[in-house]
């Protein structure tokens, strides 16, 4: 048969013939949440990986269909509790193309979802390089990076409200604009970031320990990671410049300056190096939307139907307050149809796959979630490795349980 | 800006796919179970090199009933750069399928089909023929029914079928005699004697 590939487990021989099989997880700590790894072992060498998940299945896409389009947005948000904003910002954009008001977003609104996707992404990525240093043995490196997604996480509550999960993303715009002084935290941060990048790679990077752990360990070829679905930085350290900023531009990515780090040595080191790039592209693009914050504008669409009525008119306008009440009562009502959307989340290409049947509430959310699938290859990458290096795979590949399971 | 809100179109439920308004995210193709296997072949051989996702949405009162829903994307073999990249191909197909029809695995063609084959069964029970290993991956093993059905209650089947236990109850007194054996009567009892 034309196009097949061999079966999906590689063939691994056990050297004594004499394996056992060993349960890794759900509670073991290097397995970043709720994973459990169904291990068969020969010594220390894995024989064959299969990971269990849906302990944290929470049925999000489910209660999507007895929400109202804008309550929805709450709920996807929780799938990447550690990059909240960019399930929103891809849910938003679905939405808005089904309502076919993607032209009617004000720019800047777009420049803030841009800023605030590229700080998640910062903020993502230092928990992740603080929990795989943890894996790794080097302690300290977490404390820097969690100060760094500390002020992040300040920026995040000021404009939404809420550190985790700020719900600042709506259908059609912003919550609201950025509030006094915001700019001027912000310039503090984009002050430090360069130096603790130095910090950090200083800490890391030419660790020789970090490198023993790391070099070589859990290769993934390209062609692999293509097949298995892998997105985002993990795809991108096999030498793939898959990144949807530049192959589907939106919110206006594509104005602005910036680079995709690639590396093609596709093992552990390489993802690393990656992430680290990526952070400072991220910096990058955090500067030039800092720049265009200077002029003022309207952050939510100017349409009644879908965007609520400023509150300081609720008292004041009789129609202000209908369309606060109906907004708020029965929700909008979006054109039938189905639309898939997709952004780059820190994790790697998530896509929503959104129907509508005209009514006020979705009728179904489909989440492409990146880690699902990035997780999945850790299936072709651990048989013929040592247990304590599959810790390294799963940290490296980022996962995070919330959006695995849903 | 006008509004957008339009009335809704009557029986939209029935099939909103065929109601799309002109969005141009991929190219979109309807195909018949029986077809898909050759088209996906063909599909793979010609370049479409990932399969990014496959979905499933349940039309309740339609015929078919079911969409199994297939993302692929177009990539190079090896593209390393972003202008190699550019802006790949991608194509969404829709397979309509009924209750207790099954469809053949693309596991074989593309390794990320296991794990998305396996939640469809797991909350639409569709059945995917050729799977290695087709069993339930959010749910637990022994969960009943499929959650993402459109008949599938919201709160679950579970709230139904079994009582909820005494001490779940508000007033364990009434429910029935607690291990401390303190009973609604003996409770009365001994309001009545302070009382008194």
């Amino acid at each position: 048969m034309s196009g097949t590939i061999p079966p999906s487990t590689p063939e691994v021989v056990s050297r004594s013939g004499n394996t056992m099989v060993l349960s890794m997880g759900p509670q073991h700590p290097s397995t970043h949440g709720v994973l459990q790894v169904m291990l068969e072992i020969d010594g220390e060498t894995v024989v064959k990986a299969e990971p269990e998940i849906g302990y944290l299945h929470t049925g999000i896409e489910k209660t999507a269909e007895g929400l109202f389009w804008s309550q929805t947005q709450t709920v996807v948000e929780r799938m990447d509790y550690l990059a909240p904003s960019s399930n929103a910002l891809c849910y938003a954009l679905a939405v808005e193309k089904l309502l076919q008001i993607t032209d009617g977003i004000p720019e800047r609104a777009q420049t803030i979802r841009v800023l605030t996707m590229e700080l998640t992404r910062i903020a993502s990525h230092c928990v992740w390089l603080g929990t795989h240093g943890i894996d790794l043995g080097a302690i300290s490196v977490f404390f820097y990076c969690f100060d760094l997604r500390e002020n992040i996480l300040d920026l995040q509550e000021a404009t939404g409200g809420a550190r985790m999960h700020p719900n600042y993303i709506r259908i059609g715009g912003l919550n609201g604009d950025v509030p006094d002084g915001f700019l001027a935290r912000l310039d503090a941060l984009i002050e430090k970031f360069p130096g603790r990048m130095r910090e950090l790679r200083g800490l890391l990077q030419a660790n020789p320990i970090l490198q023993d752990r790391t070099i070589d360990v859990g290769f993934l070829a390209p062609e692999d990671a293509i097949g298995w679905g892998v997105t985002g930085p993990s795809l991108r350290a096999s030498g793939i410049a898959y990144d949807l900023r530049k192959a589907y531009p939106y919110t206006g990515y594509e104005t602005y300056d910036f680079e995709i780090p690639t590396r093609t040595q596709g093992d552990a080191y390489a993802r690393f190096l990656v992430r680290l790039d990526e952070m400072e592209q991220s910096m990058r693009i955090v500067e030039q939307a800092r720049k265009r914050l200077e002029r003022p504008g309207p952050v939510m669409i100017d349409d009644p139907k879908i965007a609520l009525p400023p509150k300081e008119t609720i008292a004041l306008s009789m129609e202000a307050l209908i369309h606060h009440f109906k907004l708020i009562s029965e929700g909008f009502r979006v054109p039938p149809g189905d639309v898939y959307q997709s952004i780059e989340s820190p994790r790697g290409e998530i896509g929503y796959y959104v129907v509508s049947n005209g009514e006020n509430r979705p009728y179904r959310v489909r989440t492409r979630p990146p880690s699902m699938y990035n997780l999945q290859a850790l299936k072709g990458l651990a048989p013929g490795n040592l247990i304590a290096d599959l810790v390294v795979m799963i940290g490296s590949l980022d996962p995070v349980f919330g959006e695995v399971d849903r | 800006m006008p509004s957008t809100q339009k009335p809704p179109i009557a029986g939209a439920a029935i099939d909103p796919p065929s109601l799309r308004p002109p969005i141009d995210d991929a190219v979109i193709e309807r195909i018949a179970p029986v077809e898909l296997r050759a088209r996906l072949e063909a599909l793979k051989a010609n370049g479409f090199a990932m399969l990014l996702d496959i979905g499933a949405v349940d039309y309740l009162e339609r015929e078919p009933r079911f969409d199994v829903v297939y993302h692929l994307l177009k990539l190079a073999p090896r593209p390393a750069s972003v202008s190699e990249v550019g802006t790949p191909e991608r194509m969404r197909l829709l397979c309509g399928i009924n209750d207790g029809e099954h469809l053949r695995s693309a596991m074989d063609l593309w390794r990320s089909a296991d794990w998305a084959e396996r939640e469809i069964f797991d909350l639409f029970g569709i059945v995917f023929d050729g799977h290695a290993d087709l069993r339930r991956i959010q749910m637990p093993e022994d969960w009943e029914g499929y959650p993402l059905r459109k008949d599938y209650p919201m709160r679950g089947p579970a709230a139904e079928r079994s009582p909820r236990p005494a001490f779940a109850n508000k007033s364990n007194v009434v429910a029935g005699t607690p291990p401390s054996g303190r009973t609604l009567e003996a409770l009365q009892e001994q309001v009545k004697r302070a009382r008194s």
